[in-house]
């Protein structure tokens, strides 16, 4: 099956691509496409047309900052997240997440910020994401806003980014714990996933703080807001009693969708185990006790 | 020998699909070739109540519309059951089913315009699952059957008139009911099994070019000569007057067998008289046909020392919305869930009914991995019932060599016990390690419809050069490269000097078709045959110029020695002929009453399988991993070893996607996952990291040089083996598949 047909843009600098999008009706931004032309061919997305965001400078830059946050351009790769140094050597579990999206083609075209923009529910990046505490950075014609990345899938398939708001850039702090990440799947997407960042004290033995974050079960990553209470402030070696003690209760908490890829109780018990392993994770890599 | 020579000698047509040389359908250019694209039925069972076209039509660049009124007065087509229009007439039976064409100069505008094309429909009621389709008051999905006897399988169906049942078929031997009053112990079992897509890489893409009184037809048709006589029938043309080629095809899996989409695209070419290609998307091919699912009940009686007394086995076919093969389909599942044991006292029945859901069509063992599944994970449920080994259970039971399970069909010619021996000696052979590792065990013998029906062509050229011409297609499976092989051992020359022609009817002779494990055997038979007869001809032609005794001559490389002298192949034909030139022709036929009616009695050989598979699961999540797999056929002789295992190993991975992913699922009808993306096959990451394939060889087959047929068989085991390994080990018995994760973890939360 083929798209409709479109017109086609390839602008240099952001602000023409934003005007290019934002001058009337229906025009996209196309990053690596493979959502996009996929979507276009089913004729479930129509647009008249395409502003392709490959030619603008600058926007793949992988970077560790000043303020120790580390910044990745929306338009990184998945490959190229997979084998960046600074996101192997920082946090590896983004580097696995992405070292294993999709399959090999999706990878080598497919880039962070479509895949956010995308706002597909059964993702990988937005659960791990949000556990990093990550902030995106949108450019509209207004100017420049930042949002948590907590706040910025909407709902199924939507976003708050206006359509004529470019995401430029995704940063966080520099992870000061172990960073965890386990998904699973039978199929093209993962059914659920778990990702858990612990800040730990400078002796090791101490979480000061910690993000749990539950992805694909409903329509955006959702917190697991009791562990994380829990968790605070705990001794590594009493982790896993602790979350043994609340775990029912806070996975009966999750808003959990029944699609094809599992019955309620089962992707609810599924988080469970998943994040049951990243803590053994958790605490064989970086909890020191 | 470089990398592409090695490559070439396995197989001649991998360095033109490697290197993107190789020309499928969609890479033909038919000059004045307009493009089709088809509008499809959203409605599961509806009355059209109009169509409207005039907005497409007014499309810059569309030439017309095909639609039912244009084609009515042809009546309707089928290779069983005629119960297939060229395109929906007044109504639609099932989600997909083509209801106009929109024809236009280039795909880009056809589809476009398709969009345009307004079609009002008026719901029927439906019958979208087989006990729907069976219920008393059920909407009739055809009002009558119209069998066609012998029009491509001998036989043809039963249907039950007034009714969704299409074909029944029943065979009993003995007194089941005396055998169980007397039986020891019985146990029944209900499996059932889904619809399956055949997921070929290359999805259905047919050209077809109608000129006056003549057709010709591009399609990757696994049965060119089937199809060539459908479209003679129904668009009243001779045979003679019906071309159809076969380029590269990107599999098939009996997908495109019989007869798809090339009525359609031929009426299509009609209506304009111009050439029209229809290439499918993956989704369209998806909505064309798919395997049919089943809903099995099996019984079985033993006595005290558990001896089989007595089967019985009731199989429910779902056919979907056009019969297609589905009646062979179910008569094959009954013949399938038999062996190879010995069962003294049998009762099998089997139909196949429509429901409103993409037509049924033949797979890769057509009935043979609903059978399988149902029997052999019933063996060891019968097994564990009576408390004895599942193995052992087999080996008391097992036929031998020579002996019928089934007094009308032929005595088995294998040894099921030496198969089942050699994949556990596999499994034994390598170092057993720890822990929670659980193996399961299924064995098959299955009765091909290999049709001794085949004629074969083989020219000598002056040089020494070979040209071979069957119907068989090259869909993959190497058929042609080993073809090559049987022409070139039969004429004493190198494989390289044999060329095979890519299949035409205007060329190739009559053959039944590719399908069923038979080319090997059957068409094989006929090459050989044909290379026997030209390697008379031209030893015939030196006895004669020569004036030597037959006896003293023998082909060699290069030509024929007298036993003084090496004459050539140019030598002798120069001197023959007078001039520097020409060629021998062998012909070589194949008929059920070819090699004294030795080829008449079904099946022509057994195809068997035996599979032991080893699973780990996580019982967190649910999921089966299969570490190592070993899988065992009888193939008499193995004429090109590589394309074999490949064969063995591809369909057994096949059978992974059946027993672990896949499922074509329907919601009232609504397909939900026929697309790429929802529908999951193996990936090669799920393949056995050791895989273990024995094929062994007695060189007893009836094929050239004692080949049997195989490529089908290895499906078989791969389900029921993973089945048994969680019921012996974990404790669970799935009887539906795939097994995916959710299933097995449900059935461990209900055990524990
Ligand atoms: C077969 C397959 C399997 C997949 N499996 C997985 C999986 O297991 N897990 C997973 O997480 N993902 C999976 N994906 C999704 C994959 O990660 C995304 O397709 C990819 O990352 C999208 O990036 P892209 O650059 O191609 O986006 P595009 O297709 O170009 O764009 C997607 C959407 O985002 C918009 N957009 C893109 N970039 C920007 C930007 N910078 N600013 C504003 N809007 C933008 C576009 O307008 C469009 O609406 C899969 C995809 C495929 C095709």
């Amino acid at each position: 099956m083929l798209p409709s047909p479109f017109e086609f843009d390839r602008p240099s600098t952001i602000e023409d691509a934003i005007r290019g999008v934002g001058e009337s009706g229906d025009g996209m931004f196309y990053s690596g496409g493979t959502e996009l032309l996929l979507a276009m061919k089913m004729r479930v997305i129509h647009t008249d047309r395409l502003i392709d965001i490959k030619g603008i400078f600058g926007l793949n830059r992988i970077c560790l900052n000043e303020a120790n946050d580390i910044e990745i351009g929306a338009r990184c790769t998945h490959a190229k997240i997979a084998s960046d140094p600074v996101i192997r050597e920082h946090v590896p579990a983004l580097s696995s997440l992405c070292a294993n999206v999709a399959n090999i083609r999706v990878r080598s075209v497919g880039t962070i910020g479509g895949n956010l923009c995308f706002g597909e529910p059964h993702a990988d990046p937005p659960t791990l994401l949000a556990a990093l505490n990550a902030r995106l950075v949108l450019i509209g014609r207004d100017g420049t806003r930042v949002v948590p990345a907590d706040d910025f899938i909407r709902s199924e398939l939507e976003t708050i980014r206006e359509p004529d708001e470019l995401l430029t850039l995704i940063v966080f702090p520099c992870p000061n714990g172990p960073v965890t990440y386990r998904r699973f799947k039978h199929g093209e997407r993962p059914s659920v996933n778990v990702a858990m960042a612990w800040s730990i004290d400078a002796g090791k033995a101490t979480i000061k703080g910690a993000r749990v974050r539950v992805g694909a079960l409903g329509s955006r990553p959702q917190p697991l807001k009791v562990v994380e209470d829990a968790l605070r402030g705990l001794p590594v070696r009493e982790v896993r009693s602790a979350i043994e003690a609340v775990l029912t209760t806070a996975l009966d908490e999750l808003e959990v969708n029944e699609d094809r890829h599992g019955g309620a109780d089962y992707k609810r018990h599924l988080a469970g185990v998943l994040l049951l392993r990243n803590v053994e994770e958790a605490i064989s890599v970086g909890g020191g006790a | 020998m470089s990398a592409t020579d090695n490559m070439s000698a396995v197989r001649p047509d991998l360095i033109e699909k490697v290197t993107g040389r190789a020309a499928y359908v969609t890479d033909l250019a038919i000059p004045g070739m307009l493009h089709g694209f088809v509008v499809r039925s959203p409605a599961i069972h509806a009355r059209i109540v109009s169509i409207d076209t005039s907005a497409a039509r007014s499309v810059d660049g569309v030439v017309d519309v095909l639609t039912g009124d244009d084609v009515a007065s042809f009546g309707c087509w089928g290779v069983v059951l005629k119960d297939r229009p060229i395109i929906a007439i007044d109504r639609v039976r099932y989600v997909g089913e083509p209801v106009a064409v929109v024809i236009a100069e280039t795909i880009e505008i056809a589809e476009n315009a398709a969009e345009l094309v307004n079609v009002e429909y008026d719901e029927l009621p439906r019958a979208t699952t087989i006990q729907e389709a069976i219920m008393d008051n059920a909407p009739l999905i055809h009002e009558r059957h119209e069998n066609l006897e012998d029009f491509y399988f001998k036989g043809g169906a039963r249907p039950t008139q007034n009714s969704n049942v299409f074909h029944t078929y029943r065979n009993s031997v003995g007194d089941v009911d005396a055998a169980e009053a007397a039986a020891a112990y019985i146990h029944e079992d209900r499996f059932t099994f889904p619809a399956i897509s055949h997921f070929a890489m290359e999805p259905h893409a047919v050209i077809a070019d109608f000129r006056g009184d003549s057709l010709t037809v591009w399609a990757g048709a696994q049965t060119p000569t089937a199809v060539q006589k459908v479209l003679s029938r129904l668009y009243q043309l001779p045979l003679a007057k019906v071309r159809v080629i076969v380029p590269f095809v990107g599999g098939g899996f009996g997908g495109k067998a019989s007869v798809k989409i090339e009525p359609l695209v031929a009426a299509a070419s009609w209506k304009v008289q111009r050439p029209i290609r229809i290439a499918q998307s993956m989704i369209e091919s998806m909505l064309t046909c798919r395997r049919l699912g089943a809903d099995i009940t099996i019984r079985t009686a033993v006595d005290a020392k558990g001896r089989i007394l007595a089967k019985s086995a009731k199989l429910l076919l779902d056919g979907g919305a056009y019969s297609d093969t589905g009646s062979a389909v179910a008569t094959k599942a009954a013949n399938r869930i038999m062996g190879p044991y010995v069962v003294p006292n049998l009762r099998l029945e089997a139909s196949a009914v429509y429901t409103n859901t993409i037509p049924g069509a033949a797979f890769r063992s057509i009935g043979g991995p609903q059978a399988v599944w149902a029997k052999e994970s019933h063996m060891d449920n019968v097994a564990s019932a009576i408390g004895m080994d599942p193995a052992e259970f087999r080996l008391l039971n097992f036929a031998s060599r020579g002996e019928r399970i089934r007094p009308d069909l032929r005595a088995l010619d294998m040894d099921m016990g030496e198969l089942m021996g050699r994949v556990t000696q596999s499994f034994a052979a390598k170092a057993q390690s720890s822990n929670r590792r659980a193996s399961g065990l299924a064995v098959a013998a299955t009765d091909p419809a290999n049709t001794p029906i085949s004629n074969a062509i083989v020219r000598l050229k002056i040089d020494g050069s070979i040209l071979v011409s069957v119907s068989s297609i090259e869909i993959g499976q190497g058929a042609h490269a080993t073809m090559a092989r049987i022409a070139a051992q039969t004429l004493k020359q190198p494989p390289s000097a044999v060329t095979v022609l890519r299949t035409d009817t205007a060329v190739a002779p009559y053959d039944w078709g590719t399908g069923a494990s038979r080319s090997t055997v059957v068409v094989g038979l006929s090459v050989e045959n044909a290379a026997l007869d030209a390697a008379d001809q031209i030893l015939e032609m030196v006895a004669d110029v020569w004036e030597l005794p037959r006896e003293s001559l023998s082909l060699v490389e290069g030509g024929i020695s007298t036993g003084s002298e090496v004459l050539t192949f140019h030598q002798i034909f120069h001197r023959a002929l007078g001039v520097d030139s020409g060629e021998v022709i062998g012909r070589g036929a194949i008929t059920p009453r070819s090699k004294k009616g030795a080829l008449a009695e079904s099946p022509l050989f057994w195809e068997t399988s035996a599979g032991l598979a080893e699973i780990v699961v996580d019982e967190d999540t649910g999921e089966i991993h299969v570490p190592r797999y070993a899988s065992a056929a009888d193939v008499g002789r193995v004429i090109n070893r590589v394309a074999a295992e490949g064969q063995d190993e591809g369909a057994a991975v096949m059978g992974f996607g059946h027993a672990l992913h896949e499922a074509l699922e329907f919601e009232d009808g609504q397909p939900i996952n026929a697309t790429p993306i929802d529908y999951s096959i193996p990936r090669i990451s799920d393949v056995p990291p050791v895989f273990d394939t024995i094929l062994v060889e007695n060189g007893d087959g009836p094929g050239p040089g004692g080949a049997k047929g195989m490529g089908e068989g290895a499906i078989l085991p791969v389900a029921p083996a993973i089945a048994n390994a969680l019921f012996s080990t974990y404790g669970i018995r799935i009887t539906d598949l795939p097994m995916t994760p959710e299933k097995v973890w449900r059935a461990l939360q209900k055990r524990s």
